[in-house]
């Protein structure tokens, strides 16, 4: 017999009373949406661009460009100075990666980021620094609403990204920067 | 089995408490994160509310895994991603390792998962010849010290960093002397990215698998996972039949309480959704039993798989925060790990680790029962003939001494006497193991039961 045969032989002799599904209805706080998402980017570690949009971003990739820098730019209108390479791992000395976010969840300061917009899957993490840009109006209260509107097609990879990797696990102390990247800018647009 | 007297839990936890100092820092590291998760939860109006819904969603699944499991699979499948099925550990590490064989994969890179520690992987794919590099920082240090974690969520939490700094001295070559967190971190970060980069495979556990999408839910605050299942074009993960979950919303429940109960923060830093292999690479997930199915068929212990592996139970329990986590015999400490390790306790000792204060259960955010699960197990110790070294001697007299009122009372008059009238030096080694840390009480000055008569009777 199967292992998958023998688990659900097994499962028949369950014990617990079988449970419905209950329902998932939480109201969402829904006053100052971009408020709430700063504060929450705050306390992970990232900061918010309220003002200027894309051309604040293009003015500060040009100012790393100037510096030596290796930017990867997954949005359009923004430009850096490096191509999306044939695999994955030639983009381990990218200094930034610049990339569309789909939605911003209030509730947590995460953005989700779908790999439709990466080129590879591992460019937001591999990154030293990560610069995501995203739309006022695709803030939302909480991942309950999140769920509803995120894209996940068949056979894709997402991410909710909530601030730059980070670690505690020596002696509690953080630190920023573990193995993703170390620093997370968010461009409002 | 014999049962001895060195691995009993009080035993081992005698040997943590040997350094005062280092009891009590570690007692407060961990008083740190509960601090921190009740300012999270207190933070949201509808935590009460979540934890509810959790519990509830979390049974719900758990009575109709059949299904729930059955439409993952055929989603995973329709994705592009092979599922395999192990009854138990041994099955689930030579699927591990035939997949890894096919593809002659010299090293691995893992992102943590209590359930490849569960089944011992790591030993059995490097006797075979396979590097298996542990890549969560915390996971990463115990494993260049060769031991093994001593909390799910921050498995090096019992180190200090003087001796992160020695170690990494000795393996990394970082300079000698030097305990600073951020540099240690930034050295430990060159090492581990030279090792994503130069892997065959990498392997993860799952913190929910999806139903409905077919999809495996990774999360992390260091972007291990991550880094290490983007980089090669294998990637393997391993969940319990227990982590499955209908769809996206319910996972997001999960997702709004982890992180909270785990460390305060409001999500993990990358709360990732595989829902298909990279472009021309394979994805597997390994579906595991290992005793799962065992604990279903006994109502209270079925609950115990509500868990999330949050932590949450550990930071709170005053018996782990005061042992530390190697006291427990088992890979998960503390009251979740009294929980579903207390039947492979040869030294029948666990179950009693706990003072039943019910914190863990109050804290827990899918409701777990920990505090009514652990008496149970006590239960079924005594029920199997199985009361730990010491106990099953003096226990059943104890019964037979409360059941008799006179002989109780009795005795109780003799003892209010003796701790008025003899000095405390005398009587103190009749309290045996009790009165070690503790002080006398001070006598009253009738029986509960005189005073009862004389004011309510
Ligand atoms: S039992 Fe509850 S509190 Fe303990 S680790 Fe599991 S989910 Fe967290």
């Amino acid at each position: 017999m199967s292992s998958k045969q023998d688990i659900f032989n097994a499962l028949k002799s369950a014990a617990i009373t079988p449970q419905a599904m209950p329902c998932i209805d939480i109201a969402p706080r829904i006053d100052d949406l971009v408020g709430q998402f700063e504060a929450s980017l705050n306390t992970v570690a990232g900061t918010l661009h309220r003002d200027g949009g894309l051309s604040a971003l293009q003015t500060t990739v040009d100012e790393h460009i100037a510096k030596g820098m290796q930017i990867i730019s997954m949005v359009d209108g923004i430009i850096g100075n490096r191509e999306v390479s044939d695999t994955a791992h030639e983009l381990k000395d990218i200094d930034y990666a610049v990339i569309p976010g789909d939605l911003g969840i209030a509730e947590n300061g995460a953005i989700w980021v779908n790999n439709k917009s990466l080129g590879h899957r591992v460019t937001p993490f591999i990154c030293e620094n990560l610069l995501l840009v995203i739309e006022a109006k695709s803030i939302v209260a909480n991942m309950h609403q999140a769920a509803k509107l995120m894209t996940l097609a068949p056979g894709e990879f997402g991410t909710y990204i909530a601030g730059p990797s980070k670690t505690a696990d020596i002696e509690q102390a953080l630190v920023v920067g573990a193995h993703g990247a170390c620093s997370l800018n968010v461009y409002l647009t | 089995m014999s049962t001895s007297k060195s691995n009993v839990h009080a035993h081992k936890a005698e040997i943590f408490c040997k350094d005062e100092s280092r009891v009590d820092w570690h007692s407060k590291a961990l008083w740190m994160l509960r601090e921190k998760r009740d300012r999270a939860a207190g933070s949201l109006p509808e935590w009460e509310q979540l934890r509810q819904i959790g519990s509830e969603m979390k049974l719900h699944t758990l009575t109709h895994l059949t299904e729930y499991l059955e439409e993952f699979e055929k989603n995973c499948t329709a994705n592009n991603i092979k599922v395999h099925w192990a009854k138990d550990g041994a099955e689930h590490n030579k699927i591990v390792h035939q997949i890894l064989a096919k593809h002659q994969v010299k090293k691995v890179v893992k992102s943590k998962s209590m359930l490849t520690e569960e089944c011992h992987m790591n030993p059995y794919l490097e006797d075979r010849g396979i590097e298996v590099i542990d890549t969560d920082l915390g996971e990463r240090i115990i494993q260049l010290a060769k031991m093994p974690p001593s909390h799910i969520v921050v498995p090096a939490i019992h180190m200090k960093k003087e001796e992160v700094g020695d170690l990494f001295h000795e393996k990394l070559g970082t300079d000698a002397g030097a305990s600073d967190p951020l540099y240690l971190t930034r050295a430990a970060r060159r090492h581990l990215r030279e090792q994503f980069l130069s892997a065959d495979a990498a392997m993860t556990g799952v913190n929910m698998a999806v139903a409905d999408k077919g999809a495996v839910v990774v999360c992390t605050n260091e972007g291990n996972a991550d880094m290490g299942a983007n980089l090669p074009k294998l990637q393997l993960h391993s969940m319990g039949i227990d982590k499955v979950v209908p769809d996206l919303d319910s996972a997001a429940v999960l997702l709004r309480t982890l992180a909270r109960n785990a460390t305060g923060q409001p999500i993990t830093t990358y709360s990732s959704f595989y829902r298909g292999p990279q472009q021309g690479g394979e994805m597997h997930v390994i579906i595991v039993d290992n005793g799962r199915t065992e604990m279903l068929k006994d109502k209270i212990l079925a609950e115990s798989l509500k868990c999330i592996r949050c932590g949450g139970c550990l930071n709170t329990c005053p018996v782990y925060r005061r042992s530390g986590g190697y006291s427990y015999n088992y890979t998960i400490p503390g009251p979740i790990g009294i929980a579903v390790g207390a039947q492979n306790d040869d030294t029948n000792s666990i179950p009693w680790a706990c003072t039943l204060c019910g914190s863990c259960s109050y804290v827990c955010p899918t409701k777990v029962p920990l505090d009514k699960i652990i008496h149970h197990h006590r239960r079924l110790k005594s029920e199997a003939g199985k009361l730990p070294y010491g106990k099953s001697s003096y226990m059943p007299l104890v019964g037979k001494f409360m059941a008799s009122e006179t002989a109780l009372n009795c005795s109780m008059g003799i003892a209010r006497t003796a701790l008025k009238i003899l000095p405390g030096s005398v009587l103190k080694p009749f309290s045996g193991a009790w009165g070690k840390y503790r002080e006398l009480p001070v006598a009253p000055n009738s029986s509960f039961e005189a005073w009862f008569k004389k004011n309510r009777g």
